[in-house]
């Protein structure tokens, strides 16, 4: 995402509250789809989109260009988080059934993101898809289940019915692959 | 492990897949191993592709006010207590450096006067010290009067008042035997700070007198020196007191005899 922009985690570091609304504009719309899949609930979504953000405002100085992109660094706070009230509402049991997911990630909102944001986005998003594509369907279920749901190697191989060598072997070649794709987006 | 059996867990890390065994025996290995930190890191990235790949979705608008507001109190808030912590970091520095000084001043003041009180102690011990040698001299010097007016042989000689001094006189007490002598000086004129008085031996034989002693007069006039290593005293002729510079000569500067007397 930022290979075309500058990096603005080191301002935001600085405090520049300009820099932060422009880190806003140009991740929250892949944070926010990101949260959806997770939690297929706006109000959860919302909810960890802010604490995602905040953080990011309090935590700007641990950002180490050096490990990964300042997408990654967001994208890898807003997983956490969104997995962990994944978890949290699965103990408590209530958590959504699938149909409502899909309702729920095409309510239609006020966009604030800009034009240019917006066309960025969608753009790099339809190229990693592409990237994506290539991957054999058990790699890409077996990665998603565990990327997305927070599902153990056992949980997945128990879901899927197969051997848990076998989904371990899947996972470990589908991010292999993905690794490899990765140099296409640097 | 090999770095490749790590590179798999950490595949599997990327994704939250691994376990917690995995998971410790990767954070242990990534703590000496480079190479596999950079692979982890890029397995972290590579794994972002799976939410990149999510058709972007706009939050509400009310989202961002909501967020832009909130790091601003936070921001204020955060001023405040930063404003806060150095007004206290202030006052308690300022609190501890006062403390500082005035413990170093105190100790300082208390040094001060140890030493003080150290140099007047030493100086009081010099004057004691001086003291008692003087003591000691003067009691060495009774005890030699006292030997030499009580020993069986001493002689004594009379000096008479002169022309310069008629009411004074003086006398010697001659202890032949260990060529020494006490003499008593009485009701001379007190001497001037520049001058002192001289005794002086006139031998017989030699042409000139030779100095036995120069001493000065206390306010009534009297004084009393040992002399030490006289001539045999069938070389002593006669002894005579004149008024010389402070410290005395060779030879007298004048015949104005104070004291006068044959041996």
């Amino acid at each position: 995402m930022e290979t075309v922009n500058e990096a603005l985690l080191p301002s935001v570091a600085r405090g520049d509250t300009t820099a932060f609304e422009a880190l806003y504009d140009r991740h929250s719309g892949t944070l926010y789809a990101l949260l959806l899949r997770i939690l297929a609930n706006p109000e959860d979504a919302q909810e960890v989109l802010q604490e995602t953000f905040v953080k990011a405002w309090t935590n700007a100085k641990m950002f180490d260009p050096a490990r990964g992109s300042e997408a990654a660094w967001l994208i890898s706070i807003a997983r956490s988080r969104g997995i962990d009230k994944l978890r949290s509402r699965k103990i408590r049991g209530d958590r959504e059934n699938d149909a409502g997911r899909e309702i729920s990630i095409h309510s239609s909102f006020v966009d604030s993101t800009t034009g240019a944001d917006r066309a960025i986005q969608s753009q790099e998003s339809s190229a990693v898809r592409s990237a994506l594509s290539e991957l054999p369907e058990a790699q890409r279920v077996a990665l998603e289940l565990a990327y997305f749901e927070g599902l153990s190697q056992s949980e997945i191989a128990e879901k899927l019915g197969e051997p848990l060598g076998t989904i371990k072997t899947r996972m470990q070649l589908g991010m292999k692959k993905l690794r490899e794709r990765l140099r296409d987006f640097k | 492990m090999t770095h490749e059996e790590f590179e798999a867990i950490a595949a599997l890390d990327a994704i939250g897949a691994a376990t917690l065994d995995e998971e410790r025996m990767l954070n242990e290995h990534l703590a000496s191993c480079e190479s596999c930190r950079r692979t982890r890191d890029e397995f972290a990235e590579a794994a972002t592709l799976l939410a990149r790949q999510l058709e972007p979705v706009a939050p509400p608008a009310d989202i961002r006010t909501r967020i832009v507001d909130t790091i601003e109190e936070d921001d204020e808030e955060e001023n405040v207590i930063r404003a806060e912590g150095r007004f206290r970091n202030r006052w308690w520095l300022a609190t501890a450096a006062t403390l500082f000084l005035a413990l170093w001043g105190w100790r300082e003041f208390g040094v001060r006067v140890t030493r003080e009180h150290m140099k007047s102690q030493e100086a009081q011990i010099a004057e004691l010290q001086s003291e008692l040698n003087s003591l000691r001299q003067h009691d060495d010097k009774l005890a030699s009067e006292m030997a030499a007016l009580a020993a069986a042989d001493t002689k004594t000689i009379a000096l008479t008042g002169q022309q310069a001094s008629p009411s004074a006189a003086a006398r010697v007490y001659l202890e032949p035997a260990r060529r020494r002598a006490v003499v008593f000086f009485q009701n001379l004129p007190v001497n001037a700070k520049d001058k002192s008085y001289q005794l002086w031996i006139i031998r017989a034989d030699q042409p000139k007198p030779q100095s036995a002693g120069v001493f000065d007069v206390t306010n009534n006039g009297n004084a009393t020196i040992v002399i030490e290593n006289l001539p045999v005293e069938t070389e002593m002729k006669a002894l005579a007191v004149t008024l010389e510079p402070k410290g005395g000569v060779e030879q007298p500067t004048n015949s104005n005899f104070f004291l006068m007397g044959n041996s």
